[in-house]
């Protein structure tokens, strides 16, 4: 129907020829005595599942990095949004626990606390510091446009809380709860104690209810985001782009003369499950395994095309194969010790309190803390129901994301360190998500906000 | 990183002079009947000079247009913006946004049997008004929506 | 040089639903590159639909068209089978085109 593609499928079959004649006189791999016993299909269900065992395991490149090394954060995305550049290393992180300073009481202040309020209030309506009080709270009739719901209405807190907790809230909220959200503005170094106060001082005026009318503004009346688009429809989503990408580089021939379909010559067929059962744990590197990963080092050993997780060929390529499994129940492999011991670690970590806004993933994605509610007008969703669709178009960003750079993106909005793509706690995290997501249908590639 | 899109569009290089080289011929003769763009009025810096530059003098709201956008948009980045006009003999339609740096979006001009409908979607800087302006029998008319522009709690 | 585009084009009642991607950065000359310098203003300018040859939308946009323009018009009259063609020309010179033929 539409030229381009049209002309695009006939180059797939050309290549497609000319790998299949490649495999006849070409003695390569081990695997390729198999493949050809099985329809050069080497990623069979039963193939997979036995992968474990050596000498039938995929092949793969196993000693040099995934990603770009030494990993730097990005500087600007494709629309110009900027990631920031400030290090964290004095903060936890997923690779290092225990950095964050712990809960401790606020240093020696007068009472009544005094500052000044006009100050206090443009600090607590400021973006560009904390990132805003009104993220959190509703904060009394100068309210500025759609305040969050994580933490309580604060539009009485000058008439129902004493000074000294008050103080003692916004310098390290953990005085009072140790598991709070809320992050430890004073003890995290945010703002300075004199900020505090004129923050504190502001809250004092703080005593009349207010009620937001407006159903849209008001975050406990504000319609939860649907999402409606459909993501397969290519003049819906750009990352269908990507896909059609994806397709040329599986039948690309790498530097070796082979292609991805030298071996893979019905991926129709061949991947129709196996980024549902991704990622996985792979003894031969002791950690988890996602798919982006998985096709670089496959990669390497078989084609000997370098495709950098995050690379343009990666993503396109991990588009693809999401693509080929969608319908498929996510249905990742966790019987094994090592998968087992992955999965463990992996949930540990989202409990773990990470950057200098010390905050886990479970505080903001389950519904057992804060999920569901409103962070200025961004709603925070579930771990749950949310994975099956990367990698995705981001229309706020105007990039396509796999789920390793969400990750990142993640860290860095509670200002903690990322870690590389390839890093092993990514890989624990993406297994754990797996396992909450199991029986969910991959729906690839996605677009979302 | 931030070259993502670009390297994509060159990975699927191949499609594309295909494509191109299709439409070169249709391509000279759409130029020929291309309408001159209107650099007074996508320059223009305030809503009425854009206005003005459509040759727009007392527009009246219109109950005939049907103004679709979200009341909440995700992001500013691309708001679905979709205009349908039951205007009799409707000729062109505009689509302004009050708040942006530069009003006017886009113009669309219909003849040879469109529908008058145009859908596509824009970049609002913030929660702004946005106005269709519809051209119908020599005359003009407006439908007026806010539409509110998420602000985001952790930058994305 | 011309960028991918995607395109649908249905009936829907006595008319074709057209529905097209285009892939472009429309850059706004606001935005700045890795390195902190402005990314040049680059936008499509122009866009013109024919059905069967005959020009039924002409339009003009700004850099406030979003990026990957998305654009969604009908044609009246239209029958399965027609050929509808859409070509753009952006601030540079650059141009693309793809053309379809509408579905039942």
């Amino acid at each position: 129907m539409v030229r381009a593609s049209r002309n695009s499928t006939n180059l797939e079959c050309a290549h497609a020829k000319r790998s299949m004649s490649a495999i006849t006189f070409t003695a390569r791999l081990v695997i390729a005595t198999q493949a050809a016993l099985c329809c050069t299909t080497i990623f069979s269900p039963a193939f997979s599942a036995q992968s474990a065992t050596a000498g039938t395991a995929a092949p793969l490149e196993l000693k040099r990095p995934a990603s770009v090394r030494p990993w730097q954060r990005y500087k600007v995305d494709s629309q110009g949004s900027s990631w920031p550049q400030t290090r964290w290393s004095n903060f936890s992180n997923l690779a290092n626990a225990g950095v964050s300073p712990p809960a401790h009481a606020a240093p020696a202040f007068n009472l009544p606390v005094e500052g000044d309020a006009e100050r206090g209030r443009t600090l607590a309506y400021d973006r560009a510091r904390g990132g805003s009080c009104v993220v959190c709270h509703v904060m009394g009739k100068t309210t500025p446009a759609q305040p969050g719901n994580v933490g309580p209405d604060l539009s009485t807190v000058g008439a129902t809380r004493d000074d000294q907790s008050l103080f003692n809230y916004v310098y390290d909220p953990r005085i009072y709860n140790a598991n709070s959200i809320m992050p430890p503005w004073g003890a995290y170094g945010v703002y300075r104690l004199d900020e505090v106060r004129d923050i504190v001082a502001f809250l004092k005026t703080l005593k009349e209810p207010y009620a937001i009318a407006d159903k849209t503004e008001n975050p406990n009346t504000r319609p939860a985001p649907v999402e409606s688009r459909d993501n397969l429809d290519p003049t819906e989503n750009p990352a269908m782009f990507g896909l059609d990408s994806g397709r040329e580089v599986f039948m690309r021939k790498g530097a070796n003369g082979k292609s991805c379909a030298s071996c893979h010559a019905a991926p129709e067929t061949a991947f129709k499950t196996w980024a549902a059962r991704m990622p996985r744990y792979e003894p031969r590197l002791q950690r988890v395994l996602g798919v982006e990963e998985f096709i670089t080092r496959h990669g390497r050993a078989t084609t000997a095309d370098e495709m950098l997780m995050q690379s343009n060929d990666n993503i396109a390529m991990s588009i693809y194969l999401h693509n080929l499994a969608n319908g498929a129940a996510i249905s990742p492999e966790l019987s094994g010790a090592g998968a087992r011991a992955a999965l463990a670690n992996g949930q540990s970590l989202m409990k773990r309190k990470v950057g200098q806004l010390n905050m886990a993933c479970v505080d903001c994605h389950t519904r057992e803390r804060h999920a569901n509610k409103w962070v200025r007008g961004q709603y925070l969703v579930e771990s749950k129901g949310t994975t099956a669709h990367f990698p995705t178009w981001r229309t706020s960003r105007g990039d396509i994301w796999d789920i390793r750079k969400r990750f990142q993106w993640c860290n860095v909005s509670v200002r903690a360190d990322e870690l590389p793509p390839d890093a092993k706690q990514y890989g624990d995290i993406e297994l754990a998500l797996a396992a909450l997501n199991k029986g969910e249908k991959i729906n690839s590639p996605g677009i979302r906000h | 990183m931030h070259q993502i899109r670009r390297r994509l569009l060159k990975a699927i290089g191949g499609v594309i002079p295909l494509a191109a080289a299709a439409g070169a011929g249709l391509l000279r003769a759409g130029n020929a009947l291309a309408t001159t763009w209107n650099k007074t009025g996508f320059e223009a810096k305030a809503a009425a000079d854009a206005l003005k530059s459509l040759g727009v003098t007392g527009a009246q709201p219109s109950k005939d247009i049907m103004l679709t956008t979200p009341d909440i948009a995700e992001n500013g980045a691309q708001v679905p913006v979709t205009v349908t006009s039951k205007l009799p003999n409707t000729q062109s339609i505009s689509i302004i946004v009050e708040k942006n740096p530069f009003p006017l979006s886009s113009t669309y001009d219909f003849s040879s049997g469109a529908d008058g409908y145009v859908s596509t979607k824009l970049k609002l800087g913030q929660t702004s008004n946005v106005i269709a302006v519809v051209k119908a029998d020599g005359k003009f008319f407006t439908a007026t929506k806010e539409v509110k522009v998420t602000i985001g709690g952790c930058g994305g | 040089m011309a960028e991918a585009m995607k395109i649908r084009a249905k009936m829907d009642g006595d008319a074709a639903d057209v529905k097209v991607l285009m892939s472009h950065p429309m850059e706004t000359g606001q935005r700045k590159n890795e390195k902190g310098d402005l990314v040049p203003v680059h936008f499509i300018q122009s866009v013109i639909a024919t059905h069967n040859g005959k020009t039924v939308l002409d339009a003009q946009w700004s850099q406030a068209v979003a990026r990957n323009p998305f654009l969604g018009f009908r044609v009246k009259g239209a029958k399965a089978g027609d050929k509808i063609t859409v070509n753009w020309t952006d601030t540079v010179g650059d141009k693309g085109s793809i053309e379809t033929v509408v579905a039942a």
